[in-house]
């Protein structure tokens, strides 16, 4: 655990790393009600100009909440995240979110952290790229 | 998707000409395309959400165990801040009133002939929330609002961009959580 008024700027989060299986896909397609067959339809895919099936958009995104979540615990909040899908996380590939610090500071009870976030593939390929700001209760720690 | 070298080239001048961008959607750009309220948020749409996120691993506590959840901050428990409570069916639109993705859409839903494309996709997202939480029993009153169009070419072709705005409310018009989407056609 880190005291949190010892963050650093570029102090980097622990990673969220998943594999892109039809088994998590299926799972979030149904609590998303998001069932575009390119995610799972090869023919679909590759008529669409891809490899292979990919992974939802919104499923990335939630990667990137739940990165930030990891790290901060039950006591922080997410005010805002940002991320540019640079390329498709496709099937069977493991993705790997990280997160950088880019500013820390303190606003009345609560210390505001800015990060650079980022995602790959097992080919170190860029996935995603992003931003985002949490606020951290000043009295807790973090993961890290 | 984009790549990025697209991403940095909008087209301007004599392309303009080209445009897939017609008059009939300038027009609509900034009137509210898609009102949608949600059902009661329920303790077990959270769960599943989390599951799902976090599937093969286990969720965080506060985001399951109801009584852990009541000691957090929020004193109950609260869904994650990506949480989509209009999946499946809402309170407005009727399940039988014809039926709007909440994650894709068409000018269509305005009276406007959309262009033609093969795919859409979703190629940045940009979120902010509020300090409220949604909970369980909460209803979710979101409004969609196509916020600007521009136009790139890329390997695929001419490629059309389309941002939506998604504001979200809840029952006592506290805001949530405003949804930036940019999806691209071609």
């Amino acid at each position: 655990m880190t005291r949190i008024d010892k963050l650093t700027v570029g102090e980097q989060l622990p990673v969220f790393e998943r594999k892109g299986t039809i088994e998590h896909w299926n799972r979030f397609a149904a609590v998303n009600d998001e069932f575009a067959a390119h995610h799972w339809d090869y023919a679909v895919s590759e008529e669409e100009g891809f490899p292979a099936p990919f992974a939802m958009a919104p499923l990335q995104l939630a990667f990137f909440h739940a990165l930030l979540r990891d790290w901060m615990g039950d006591d922080g909040r997410i005010v805002s995240v940002s991320a540019k899908l640079r390329g498709p996380f496709f099937k069977d590939q493991l993705l790997t979110a990280s997160g950088k610090i880019t500013a820390v500071v303190r606003v009345e009870d609560e210390i505001v952290v800015d990060l650079e976030l980022a995602q790959v593939d097992e080919t170190d390929r860029s996935i995603a790229i992003g931003v985002a700001r949490v606020a951290l209760n000043s009295l807790v720690e973090v993961d890290g | 998707m984009a790549e990025s070298s697209e991403r940095d080239s909008p087209k301007t001048g004599s392309l303009l000409a080209e445009s897939l961008v017609t008059d009939e959607m300038r027009s609509i750009v900034g009137a509210v395309m898609r009102e949608s309220l949600s059902h009661p948020v329920a303790i077990a749409d959270i769960r599943k959400w989390a599951i799902a996120v976090y599937y093969p691993e286990t969720p965080p506590r506060q985001f399951w165990d109801e009584a852990y959840a009541n000691t957090t901050q929020f004193g109950c428990m609260v869904a994650p801040e990506e949480f989509n409570p209009f999946a499946w069916s809402t309170a407005r639109p009727l399940l039988t009133d014809p039926k709007v993705s909440q994650t894709a859409f068409s000018e269509n839903e305005l009276g406007v002939k959309p262009p033609e494309y093969k795919a859409i996709l979703l190629t940045e997202i940009r979120e902010q929330y509020g300090r409220v939480r949604i909970r369980a029993g909460d209803a979710i009153r979101s409004v969609v609002r196509i916020s600007e169009y521009f136009e790139r070419d890329g390997r695929m072709g001419r490629m059309l961009y389309t941002t939506l705005s998604n504001e979200w409310h809840n029952q006592s018009d506290e805001w949530i959580r405003t949804t930036e989407s940019v999806f691209v056609r071609y």
